[in-house]
Parts: structure tokens; C-alpha cells; sequence
């Protein structure tokens, strides 16, 4: 297996993005991590589009092969993958085995979704197509009351309180502030959101025990990378910085047949399989970016990666570990939570935002100092699907 | 007429575990004979929440959404009647019964729903 490099980044800013269609942002996006590596009218070998609701959504299919015609890329191989809101990370994978196995050299990988053309109803219907379709879709289950029913458990088995969960809120919103890609681009006050009688309707229960501002927006957006070989890179432009390990596990779909509901297992196996791969330790990881469609979330995948202990995430982020400076900065782009979620891109968004931290480009409200190792969860279905990659800054 | 519960679990003839919904293998053993078994008595509470910002296809203001666990083991997800303001708490035993949980075009769907007792 050869190490992969990514050579190149691009992201457009997320958001409500109405003047754009699903193929435009695909497109933006990849233009930017093209021109980033420097590729100029080079083509690639291949290119992974990671994507959820395209044929829902929009009433398109075969998205990858449209984006390969549109960028004048063809004959590059072109394919879609679709694994909930874990296609981009699936992506990713896809792209990182094709140049780890020898097969191709340049492989670009995007992830992108437009989920804002369609009403709050649709969509949140959308996202609940992957639940049981028997078992839990016919109840009017949501992603949001899936992590309502999963937080009651976790606050009554670990003690986490509101107070943990807006300590979350306010750390991610206020870095989506500085992120010029962010959806939310806009820090809380502690006040309006808890303390003040206003909060009622300003952070009104969306799935209780969860509040507005405990889930993440639907949002638009796209991002991309582009691969290549590490032994293939000369002289390069910008430090390389390689995906040193992955890992990929799967969980019940329904959290009722889950041994222990509040036990995220594919979020450890998968962090498991990428640090082994990486030959690193949760605390050899300077930055982070986790799954926080929900604010619960970022606390319990803290402790399932082995950040903290099962029980102290919550407190790690009240006592602020988790902020830039503390013992593991986690989401410094803001997170799913501020920087948005457009479900097929937010894979590929993760890495694209440690790369920028292992570069060192990022201004310094934001960059974790000489940050050398990065980790990304990108958490699919209700934690059924979860892919975890470790990446590594290389001097050469 | 009171229409029966209408979920059948699956217990693993090697093993023992029970799975609902269906799978073709035993999540334990990998068994692949299984006996159906109906949920028996009432349903013990194990989490549940009330979602306000509901998908398509539900026209109301919010939707009470629970896990149970019937007195035979059996686990599953239903809709819970109980009041916005109900004292609703985990380990409450609730009241099943087989009912309409949604219209979809036009046609009933029915599932599990759930009665404080």
C-alpha cells in the first residue's frame, strides 16, 4: 500500500445557496481543490462523488458522471456513493484505496448536497429515509428525535445536564463565526439562549431534551480534495499532509437492539482501526473534527475516540479542553453545528478543515498551534455507519 | 374491534436472542432459525422524546416517539398518547395497542401505539 497525499483543498462557503444548483457547487468546489494542487489542465484518473439525496432531492442521478463531462475531465473514471450522511467519508475512502492500492495516481474526491431547495418538512423527511422503514420511519421518528431519545439516556446514565450541551453550542458557534465557509455564521450569547426568558422562543425544544440550538442546520454546500501518491510529490507547494490511517465500522440499525443504546461501538472501532493503521494514540492528536449534528454528539464521540473517559466529555467541554488551547480543540471550523451539514459533503468538509489546520494556513483564532496530527468522524445514520480518518502533516 | 399487536419478533432457536425488527442471521451466533414471538403485556418505557419539527406526512404541532420493552423482552418503537404537559418519564409502563400511526396517501398505516396505563 502506498501513502496517499492530499495535494489539494477546496470548499465553497455553506449555507442557503439558492443562485446555485447541486452540479454548480460540485463544480466550485472542485475547481478550487484542482487549483490548489496546482494541477492546472492535468486531468485525473478518477473521481468520487459523495452524495445522499440527489435523486430525492433534486430528481437527479448519476451525478459523478455529469460532473466529469462538466469539468472536461473525461475519460476519468466517475462514481457515486451514496452512505447517508457518511458518503463523503465514503468517499474519501474510496479515493484513499484507489491511490493506496497502485491503481490510479490523482483521484479527486467531492461531497456535496443541496438541501435547501425543498421545505423543513421535506427535508427532514428526506434525512429520515434512512431509518428502519418498519421499525421506526412509520412513527414519524426524525434524526433529531433519534438524538433526543439517545441524549435522555446519556443524561441519565453519564449526568450530562443542558449546561454541557450549550457549552458545545457556544465553542462551535463561536469558531463558525470566524469561518468564512460557515453556515452560521454567528456566536450565541449565553443568555439568549438559556438564561434569559426570551430563550423560550429563541431556543425553542426541536426533539426535547434538544433545543434548536443543539442540532446543526440544513444546509448547502460542497468540498473536495484531490489525492495522489506521497512518493509522487517533489517539490511541494504546501506541506503534504497524508490520511495515516481510516477506519470503517458498522452498527444495529435501530438503537432499540443495541445492547447498550448510549454505546457508540462503530465510533470506536472505527477511531480504533485509524489510529492502529496510523501507528497513533488518541493523544498524539492535536486537532479534531467530530459528527456534531447534534451537540450530544461531540461529547459522547469525544469519549468513544478516547479524547476522554465515557462520562467526562461533557465536562472536558464545560471546563473548556475542547476549545482552541484546551488539551484536544475539537471542530475549530465550527463544526457540522456552524459551519453547516450538507449531508454528502460533510465527510469531505472534515478533512478539508484538518488539512488547512496541518498546513498551518488558517488565521489564528482558529489554527491550532503546530498541529502535526488530525482526526475526522463522519458519522452515518444514527451511528450505524462511521468512518474515522487520522491525517498527518509530512515534512519532505 | 381491538386489532392485535401486529410486530413479530424473531427469537434465535441456537442461542436465544431476540431480534426485532427482522434478520436473516442471528446478530449473536449467526444462526439462521429463528421462532416468531408475539410482544407479551404491557411496555416499560426505555426512552422517548417529543419532536416539534416533524417530516413530511405529519400535520400537527408535535409527536411523542418512545422505546419500549415488553414484559417478554421484545423492544421496539412506538407512538406514545400522552398529553404535551404528561409527566411522561423512563420506566413508565405504557398500554399498547395496534393502531393507525400515519395516512400515506390516502391509506392508514398502522403501528404501535402507546397509553400511559
Amino acid at each position: 500500500m502506498r501513502d496517499v497525499a492530499v495535494i489539494g483543498v477546496g470548499m465553497i462557503p455553506f449555507g442557503r445557496r439558492d443562485e446555485d444548483t447541486l452540479l454548480d457547487m460540485l463544480a466550485y468546489a472542485s475547481l478550487h481543490a484542482l487549483d490548489d494542487a496546482g494541477l492546472g489542465d492535468q486531468g485525473v484518473d478518477a473521481v468520487y462523488v459523495g452524495n445522499m439525496g440527489a435523486g430525492i432531492l433534486q430528481h437527479q442521478t448519476a451525478i459523478a458522471s455529469s460532473l466529469v463531462d462538466r469539468l472536461s475531465l473525461l475519460p476519468a473514471a466517475a462514481e457515486t456513493v451514496e452512505n447517508g450522511p457518511a458518503s463523503g467519508g465514503s468517499a474519501v475512502k474510496n479515493g484513499l484505496l484507489a491511490v493506496a492500492s497502485g491503481y490510479y495516481d490523482t483521484v479527486l474526491v467531492v461531497g456535496g448536497e443541496k438541501m435547501r431547495e425543498v421545505t423543513g418538512w421535506r427535508a427532514t423527511d428526506f434525512v429520515a429515509t434512512m431509518t428502519h422503514p418498519l421499525a421506526e420511519y412509520i412513527y414519524g421518528i426524525t434524526l433529531p428525535g433519534l438524538a433526543g431519545m439517545f441524549t435522555r439516556l446519556y443524561m441519565e446514565k453519564y449526568g450530562i445536564t443542558r449546561e454541557h450541551l450549550i457549552a458545545v453550542a457556544m465553542k462551535n458557534q463561536e469558531m463558525g463565526a470566524l469561518n468564512p465557509y460557515a453556515h452560521v455564521e454567528m456566536a450565541l450569547s449565553r443568555e439568549g439562549i438559556y438564561d434569559s426568558p426570551h430563550s423560550i422562543v429563541n431556543n425553542p425544544v426541536v426533539a426535547d431534551p434538544l433545543h434548536l440550538y443543539d442540532a446543526c442546520p440544513v444546509s448547502d454546500g460542497a468540498a473536495a480534495l484531490v489525492l495522489c501518491p506521497l512518493e509522487k510529490i517533489k517539490k511541494p507547494a504546501k506541506p503534504p499532509v497524508v490520511i495515516a490511517g481510516f477506519g470503517q465500522a458498522t452498527d444495529t440499525q435501530t438503537l432499540q437492539e443495541r445492547e447498550d443504546p448510549t454505546d457508540l461501538k462503530a465510533v470506536t472501532l472505527a477511531a480504533q482501526q485509524a489510529f492502529e493503521m496510523a501507528k497513533l494514540k488518541p493523544s498524539d492528536i492535536h486537532v479534531a473534527e467530530l459528527h456534531d449534528a447534534f451537540t450530544i454528539l461531540e461529547i459522547a464521540e469525544s469519549e468513544h475516540v478516547g479524547f476522554f473517559k465515557k462520562g467526562e466529555g461533557g465536562k472536558a467541554a464545560l471546563m473548556g479542553k475542547t476549545r482552541l488551547g484546551g488539551t484536544i480543540p475539537i471542530n475549530m471550523s465550527g463544526g457540522l453545528k456552524a459551519r453547516g451539514h450538507p449531508v454528502g459533503a460533510t465527510g469531505v468538509a472534515q478533512v478539508v478543515d484538518i488539512v488547512h489546520q496541518l498546513r498551518h494556513e488558517l488565521p489564528k483564532e482558529r489554527q491550532v498551534k503546530n498541529a502535526q496530527n488530525g482526526l475526522t468522524i463522519n458519522f452515518g445514520g444514527f451511528g450505524n455507519n462511521v468512518l474515522a480518518f487520522v491525517l498527518r502533516r509530512v515534512e519532505l | 374491534m381491538k386489532k392485535p399487536i401486529g410486530i413479530v419478533a424473531y427469537k434465535c432457536k441456537k442461542c436465544g436472542r431476540l431480534h426485532y425488527p427482522w434478520h436473516d442471521r442471528c446478530l449473536a451466533c449467526k444462526n439462521r432459525e429463528f421462532d416468531p414471538i408475539s410482544p407479551q403485556g404491557k411496555a416499560r418505557l426505555l426512552t422517548f422524546t417529543r419532536i416539534y419539527n416533524l417530516p413530511w406526512g405529519f400535520d400537527q404541532r408535535y409527536l411523542t416517539i418512545g422505546v419500549v420493552e415488553f414484559e417478554n423482552g421484545v423492544r421496539a418503537m412506538g407512538q406514545i398518547d400522552a398529553d404535551e404537559n404528561y409527566p411522561l418519564k423512563v420506566g413508565d409502563w405504557l398500554q399498547p395497542s395496534w393502531d393507525t400511526v400515519r395516512v400515506q396517501y390516502g391509506e392508514n398505516v398502522y403501528g404501535l401505539k402507546l397509553t400511559p396505563a
